[in-house]
């Protein structure tokens, strides 16, 4: 939370010094508001996780590609602020997930937030979604491409970076309340979220319940 | 020809190096940025900078592997470096007074003329 509210009022202390272009103006005015936004999304967030244990959350069939594709929409106004692109890979055979909608909503929401900030502008950020444990689980992912490492700067690095080393499960920008609250969500519907880091990236997924519906079909 | 001395910004949150690029615009300087350690020791290799603000915890090897690669080279060990994160609190002296680091700016307290006066004093 320290990094938004960080910016958030570095903006508006700018502001508050004044000679400012308009342009500029509207610039940070815009920046302020999408930044708000993505702060006020993990506090609701958060305060969902303190009500989880006293609530039921319903949980139901539905269409993991469409929740990416609704994902993809919501967040597409913030990546294009940021000069990012995000998307959804293509999937052609149908697939069903049980889960209740807005936690799986919130959980990609946030894994989007977290891919923002790392990825590389000239690949999008990928949505997917895809069957696991020969059907029994469906995995729903987000993909981000950060900057590359060749080999032997990776091992060069990996040597001096010593006892200063980041942990490979949570993001420099994140204090890993993000994942919490998206571990929490996970839960609640007998999922579990992962991530996976790559040389070049690093995706985050949740894995849940396939449903049953369609091979009954 | 000799290039202009310029101020290089590691701020992986774009938003924010744009923030401090303005907040810099009035010293006169040419201002750059990078978004992670890798563009910024390619980019000081080519151009070292007269000063270096530098968040710590950035996307791939953070500040220290920045910070290490710098004292390993004679010509580049003695660039200025102020240090602009929110993690500042947990940062040991111990740990920043080998790589020569000037200043600590706590992001979630400093000003915009905090970072002015910061990068002032370090081209004294």
């Amino acid at each position: 939370m320290k990094a938004p509210l960080s910016l958030i009022r570095q903006l508006a202390l700018s502001l508050e010094l004044g000679g400012i272009s308009s342009d500029s103006y509207e610039r940070m005015v815009r920046q302020i508001v999408l930044v708000s936004e993505r702060a006020l999304r993990l506090t609701t967030d958060l305060s969902r996780t303190s009500r989880l244990e006293d609530s039921l959350f319903e949980l139901e069939p539905l269409n993991p590609q469409q929740i990416c594709e609704e994902v993809a929409h919501e967040l597409a106004p913030l990546y294009k602020a940021k000069d990012r692109e995000i998307r959804v890979s293509s999937r052609y055979r149908p697939i069903l997930a049980v889960a209740n909608k807005d936690l799986l909503r919130r959980i990609l929401l946030n894994f989007g937030d977290n891919a923002l900030h790392y990825a590389d502008s000239s690949i999008p950020v990928e949505l997917y979604a895809g069957i696991r444990n020969h059907g029994a689980k469906i995995r729903l992912g987000v993909r981000d491409y950060g900057p590359a490492l060749p080999n032997d700067m990776w091992q060069r690095l990996k040597n001096t970076m010593g006892t200063h080393h980041q942990p490979l499960h949570t993001r420099p920008q994140s204090s890993g309340l993000g994942l919490y609250v998206a571990g929490q969500f996970a839960g609640a519907m007998n999922g579990s979220i992962g991530t996976v880091r790559h040389r070049d990236g690093a995706t985050f997924y949740v894995d849940i319940m396939a449903s049953r519906q369609l091979s009954l079909l | 020809m000799t290039k202009t001395p310029h101020i290089l910004i590691v701020e992986d949150d774009t938003w924010l190096a744009e923030q401090f690029v303005r907040t810099l615009t009035n010293l006169k300087l040419r201002v750059e940025t990078a978004p992670h350690a890798l563009m910024a020791m390619d980019m000081i290799d080519t151009d070292p900078p007269a000063v270096l603000v530098l968040d710590v915890l950035l996307a791939g090897p953070n500040a220290f592997a920045l910070l290490h690669e710098l004292q390993s080279h004679s010509d580049l060990a003695t660039i200025p470096v102020i240090i602009c994160t929110n993690s500042a609190d947990q940062l040991a002296s111990e740990d920043i007074e080998a790589y020569g680091v000037r200043q600590v700016l706590d992001k979630t307290k400093m000003t915009p003329e905090d970072l002015v006066a910061a990068v002032k004093k370090a081209l004294l």
